[in-house]
């Protein structure tokens, strides 16, 4: 009946969580290491594990990864704050408020459909080559999946729930702060995900472009010198970085809340 | 000289409602004058065929629905918009999902308020009368059917409306359940002398509940009947549906609904 079992934090539980975590990880690399140990494709064209993982150790070491890593979260979280601050705001004016969605939508329609990239000419042109510029462009990707699916969360609040907090003497406010507020929780928790995921694909293509350092800048550096071991060390960083954020930050948000309330699981098998 | 009867808690005078059905493209005659006059501590039920305007007629009382015509006076003030005094307990339950049984029960008072410690003593005296106790702290989504009905009944009450209104309550709940709702319901409204204002479609449970049950006619609603129900309280399925009086109110209200149901479905 609950969804959210609590683990036991004995060692054996926790090693073994661990392991089951770990386990899909672990079979990738055996897979790729299988696939280069074939030597169907140069070392260039295809690195094996061990080519990526003494890579890795260099960059760690020469402090590149770690300073490109660092360059590249700034950015990112910087765009990520400014996005969500302008999309959370107006989402719920234009959910709640007919003439404001009357007057966004047709602008929020024409623009969302402009990827973020689109924006790197101008972006150079108002903030010249670097992190200002790729930050410019974070915000633009991230506002619009924020911004759409906090929409669709207000459009899908069940109106018994707002109508029966009424008869119990709710008004307006307490209506938006203890029905509206958390009715849309789960689908503004999936315009993070898709606003994060968006501003990482912006993140590296704008780095490519408009930047001379983080990490999508050290992706295009390395291919320019066929190191191919440091492309995937750079699209590594940012795939495991995001595995972070998720693990530690997002699913934590969502258990304690959406999950927690029974609005969101993790599957279908217990039903 | 009008006589005003001071213990009249409800007064709906002439509630008529015409809607616009986007569906069919034409306009709905849902209600048709509908006046009512319901005292303290009275149950009171209305019932009539699918399509009646019931509902309708409950969600204006609890100011969700502006009546096309007419108004309703609760203990002598106009309805113009929902409010504590007409808490509402839905079919779909309606409990919020994120708050636990305790606090979904507090949530009136705190609206209203109400200091924490009294309003969680408040709590959970309704938690009790409704046996809930041991799940003050279990999400709606951890409870049953049953028990959700349970807690949204609490919820109200601990909000002390002036009137209980109840849209289908126990529609949606297993019939074993059902009738042990039912029966503490009963036990319930009579110790805490609620005036309640409840919808059904199921003849059975408006007889079993009621002191009183107003049947409505076909579309557009307007009332058929409006009868008394002189049964002895507490009462108990199993002896009530043994008991003569108990199946006359049932057959005179079904041959009532039939007649009218019937002829408003010819006439549509």
């Amino acid at each position: 009946m609950t969804t959210l079992t609590r683990a036991r934090w004995t060692p054996l539980a926790m090693t073994r969580n661990l392991g089951r975590e770990l386990l899909p990880f672990a079979v990738g690399v055996a897979v790729w290491q299988v696939l280069s140990s074939l030597n169907i494709w140069p070392p260039v064209l295809f690195p094996s594990p061990l080519q990526v993982f003494q890579a890795f150790i260099a960059d760690l070491g020469s402090g590149v990864l770690l300073t490109n890593l660092g360059v590249s979260l700034k950015s990112l979280g910087l765009g990520f704050l400014v996005g969500a601050a302008i999309a959370v705001p107006l989402g719920y004016l234009m959910g709640l408020n007919r003439a404001s969605r009357d007057f966004f939508d047709p602008l929020v329609n024409l623009l969302q459909a402009i990827p973020g990239l689109a924006w790197i000419p101008f972006a150079i042109l108002w903030f010249g080559l670097g992190q200002g510029a790729v930050t410019f462009i974070i915000v633009m990707s991230v506002f619009f999946p924020v911004l759409h699916n906090l929409l669709t969360g207000i459009r899908t609040v069940q109106p018994v729930l707002i109508e029966a907090v009424q008869t119990l003497g709710a008004r307006r406010m307490d209506v938006i702060t203890h029905v509206i507020f958390p009715a849309t929780l789960p689908n503004l928790m999936t315009g993070i995900r898709l606003g994060i995921a968006f501003g990482f694909r912006s993140l590296v293509g704008g780095e490519m472009i408009a930047s001379t350092d983080g990490i999508g800048y050290a992706i295009f550096n390395a291919q320019q010198y066929f190191q191919s071991a440091r492309i995937v060390v750079g699209m590594l960083a940012i795939g495991i970085t995001w595995l972070l954020m998720d693990r530690f930050i997002l699913r934590p948000i969502e258990q304690r809340t959406t999950m927690r309330w029974g609005l969101m699981r993790d599957g279908l098998e217990n039903t | 000289m009008m006589k005003v009867d001071v213990s009249e808690i409800l007064a709906a005078r002439g509630i008529s409602k015409t809607f616009f059905d986007p569906t069919f493209g034409e306009n709905v005659h849902a209600l048709n004058e509908i006046s009512l006059s319901i005292r303290a501590h009275e149950f009171v039920s209305v019932i009539g065929p699918s399509g009646c305007g019931k509902s309708t007629f409950l969600r204006i009382v609890a100011g969700l629905d502006r009546p096309t015509a007419g108004e309703i006076r609760v203990s002598g003030n106009k309805v113009t918009g929902p409010g504590a005094d007409r808490g509402m307990v839905f079919q779909e339950y309606a409990l919020l999902p994120w708050k636990t049984t305790q606090a979904n029960v507090e949530f009136g008072l705190r609206l209203k308020g109400v200091a924490r410690d009294e309003r969680a003593r408040v709590a959970r005296r309704f938690i009790d009368l409704v046996g809930l106790a041991g799940f003050e702290n279990k999400y709606p989504h951890q409870l049953s059917g049953g028990m959700r009905q349970r807690a949204a009944v609490a919820r109200v009450l601990a909000n002390n409306p002036t009137v209980l209104l109840m849209d289908e309550p126990f529609a949606a709940v297993d019939a074993m359940t059902r009738q042990r709702l039912q029966e503490e319901l009963t036990v319930i409204t009579a110790t805490e002398r609620t005036t309640v204002l409840f919808v059904t479609h199921a003849i059975d449970e408006a007889v079993f509940l009621s002191d009183r049950v107003v049947a409505l006619s076909g579309r557009p609603g307007r009332i058929v009947e409006d009868i008394e129900i002189d049964l002895p309280r507490p009462r108990q399925w199993s002896e009530l549906v043994r008991d003569p009086r108990f199946q006359h109110y049932r057959d005179l209200l079904t041959a009532k609904i039939e007649r009218t149901g019937a002829s408003a479905e010819a006439h549509s």
